[in-house]
């Protein structure tokens, strides 16, 4: 397992550097002479003020997600939990139009857009637990209430947006996903952000391990699962809404990262969660750097100097066909 | 030594324990037995302090479980339930591992090694062999036996078992009842355990206790508890009682359900 964590370390430092070297106007031998300190003035403002906060954020972010699925889906014991479908993201994204939207945070305040996404994370999350109650119920359930409660929580983003369309440009970019525009700013806000909680995720690990096994064994060998599950859902909420302030409701990575850490890294969260945080960096960044080159080639083929692929999208269109394999391989298992 | 005063418990409106009282020596192998929803089950949760007595307490070596932290309680009580989700893709030693949780703490667990007792536990079941197979590739009769294991990982003097041979083979019934016997031996182990067959537990306990909604009704070693009497009134069937040929310990000849509806029939299972 060490040997793939190394492995998926370096795989996740690649694709960032896949990131720095994918886009347009800058290719890779220039890139590289403004690493090694040389370069013209607008290749270094290119390379070190724009690809590299962006390429770092969509690193962090894709941890993040991956991390808070692990942690949603090991805590709620539900291979279909994940952020996007528990209410977690479309809450964090209304939280971060609507505070946009009043003009309370915005894209000159990140900070801001963080609290206000927690609060929506936070609130999704509780809007589902008061619909499916306290006591555990199956799996398939909670899933069909979490896609109501989304369901839900993205109507009122609209409605925000309707109503309150002056910011669209800027507000856009969450509900689909997004790395472009990123800048340090973000990343100085991000990495401590995640960090902590990472730290907490990694310290839950034993917990989460115990809840993965059933709450009546879990508590029989010592666990409080009240309180371990309550934790691993705050920091599951935490992380995502990091992730949605910094790129937006980047489709699927919290909900399929899991299902392949779990298969990659064994059923230990002491390597699935590390590895969850690989993977999804992995994800991210890869979809980053492969939106970044979609873009150059759409803007070759086109001539549409302006065009840009959302990174969300691509995330979304990969994870829908491979939540088809997950859906189809756990219907195998349970016949 | 495990101490039940006056252990009372109950849902709104349905009482499942009414004044049970029930003390366990040390080194002792105890028998519940009784028909489904006579409380058996909750009883055993009770001792282990995962439910909160609605009156009364559950002494611990003179200590109140009441008075303990979960973790505290689960270094000194381990139970293993009847039936357990299967975690996908969790090997046997990830799993038996878990039962250090209450000695090693959440950040104890991250580190490995201590892992003496998890060796031992898995090899005191027999399941050692297969330390790194998935846990859901194997029978129900060695699943059960892992489970076994985790129970034992926990390191504790007493073990409560919840129908431990439920849904097992004949062969495999015996296989773990066998082992928990000699574990007493050797551990000199405090066991209670929920038994489904009466059979096993005239064959294999130091003394059988009845419960009947949520009472008491008999209390005693198997050569005196295991009667006609017995059968008739905490299980509901009509029956003889006879002497294994061999070991001379009872045997149940059960006939037939005693007539009429029973007010006994309960199946709310409390899990």
């Amino acid at each position: 397992m060490k040997r793939r964590l190394i492995l998926f370390s370096l795989l996740a430092l690649a694709v960032g550097c896949a990131g720095l070297v994918a886009g347009r106007a800058l290719g890779p031998a220039q890139v590289w002479e403004v690493l090694t300190g040389g370069g013209d003035p607008l290749a270094r403002h290119v390379v070190l003020r724009l690809r590299l906060p962006r390429s770092l954020v969509a690193l962090g972010a894709g941890a993040s997600l991956g991390l808070a699925g692990l942690v949603l889906q090991s805590a709620l014991r539900n291979p279909l939990a994940g952020p996007e479908v528990t209410g977690v993201t479309p809450g964090a994204v209304l939280g971060a139009v609507t505070a946009t939207g009043l003009g309370l945070a915005g894209w000159q305040s990140p900070a801001a857009v963080v609290v206000a996404a927690c609060a929506g994370g936070f609130a999704g999350a509780g809007l589902l637990w008061l619909l499916t109650g306290r006591e555990e119920s199956d799996p398939v359930r909670t899933a069909v209430h979490g896609v109501l409660v989304s369901a839900v929580l993205s109507g009122l983003t609209a409605m925000v947006l309707l109503v309150a369309p002056g910011e669209l440009g800027s507000v856009v970019q969450w509900l689909v996903g997004s790395t472009e525009g990123r800048v340090w700013e973000h990343w100085n806000l991000l990495w401590p952000w995640t960090a902590g909680w990472s730290l907490l995720a990694l310290a839950l690990a034993a917990p989460l391990a115990l809840l993965r096994c059933g709450d009546d064994q879990a508590a029989a060998a010592g666990l409080n699962t009240g309180r371990a599950r309550a934790a691993a859902l705050i920091c599951a909420v935490a992380l995502t809404a990091g992730a949605v302030s910094a790129v937006g409701a980047m489709g699927f990575v919290g909900l399929l990262v899991p299902h392949l850490a779990f298969a990659l890294f064994g059923a230990d969260p002491r390597t699935a969660l590390p590895g969850a945080a690989l993977l999804g960096a992995s994800v991210v960044g890869g979809a980053d750097a492969a939106s970044q080159w979609l873009s150059r080639l759409l803007a070759e083929v086109l001539g549409a100097d302006r065009l840009s692929v959302p990174t969300g999208a691509l995330t979304t269109c990969v994870g829908a066909a491979l939540l088809l394999v997950v859906a189809r391989r756990s219907v195998k298992e349970e016949t | 030594m495990i101490q039940a005063e006056r252990l009372s418990f109950g849902y709104p409106g349905r009482t499942v324990l009414d004044g049970v009282d029930l003390t366990v020596s040390d080194g002792e192998l105890v028998a519940l037995i009784g028909l489904n929803g006579c409380g058996k089950s909750t009883l055993l949760r009770l001792c282990a302090g995962l439910l909160r007595p609605g009156a009364g307490r559950v002494l611990l070596d003179g200590d109140d479980l009441a008075g303990l932290s979960r973790r505290a309680a689960a270094r000194r009580v381990a139970l293993l339930h009847q039936s357990a989700p299967s975690v996908p893709g969790m090997t046997v030693r990830q799993l038996v591992r878990q039962g250090r949780y209450a000695v090693r703490g959440p950040l104890g667990m991250l580190r490995d090694g201590d892992d003496e007792v998890c060796v031992r536990a898995m090899a005191d079941v027999g399941v050692g062999g297969w330390a790194d197979r998935p846990v859901d590739a194997l029978s129900g009769g060695e699943r059960q036996r892992v489970r076994l294991a985790l129970a034992l990982a926990q390191d504790t003097r007493v073990l409560l078992l919840d129908e431990p041979t439920t849904y097992l083979d004949l062969r495999y019934q015996l296989e773990v009842m066998r082992t928990v016997v000699r574990l007493r031996k050797e551990r000199g182990l405090t066991v209670v355990m929920v038994l489904h067959d009466l059979g096993h537990a005239a064959r294999f306990a130091d003394r059988i206790v009845a419960l009947r909604e949520g009472s008491v009704v008999a209390d005693g070693p198997p050569d005196e508890v295991v009667t006609p009497g017995l059968l008739a009134e905490v299980l509901g069937v009509a029956g003889r009682v006879g002497r294994d040929p061999v070991g001379d310990w009872p045997v149940c000849y059960p006939d037939h359900p005693l007539e009429g509806p029973n007010p006994l029939r309960n199946e709310n299972h409390i899990h």
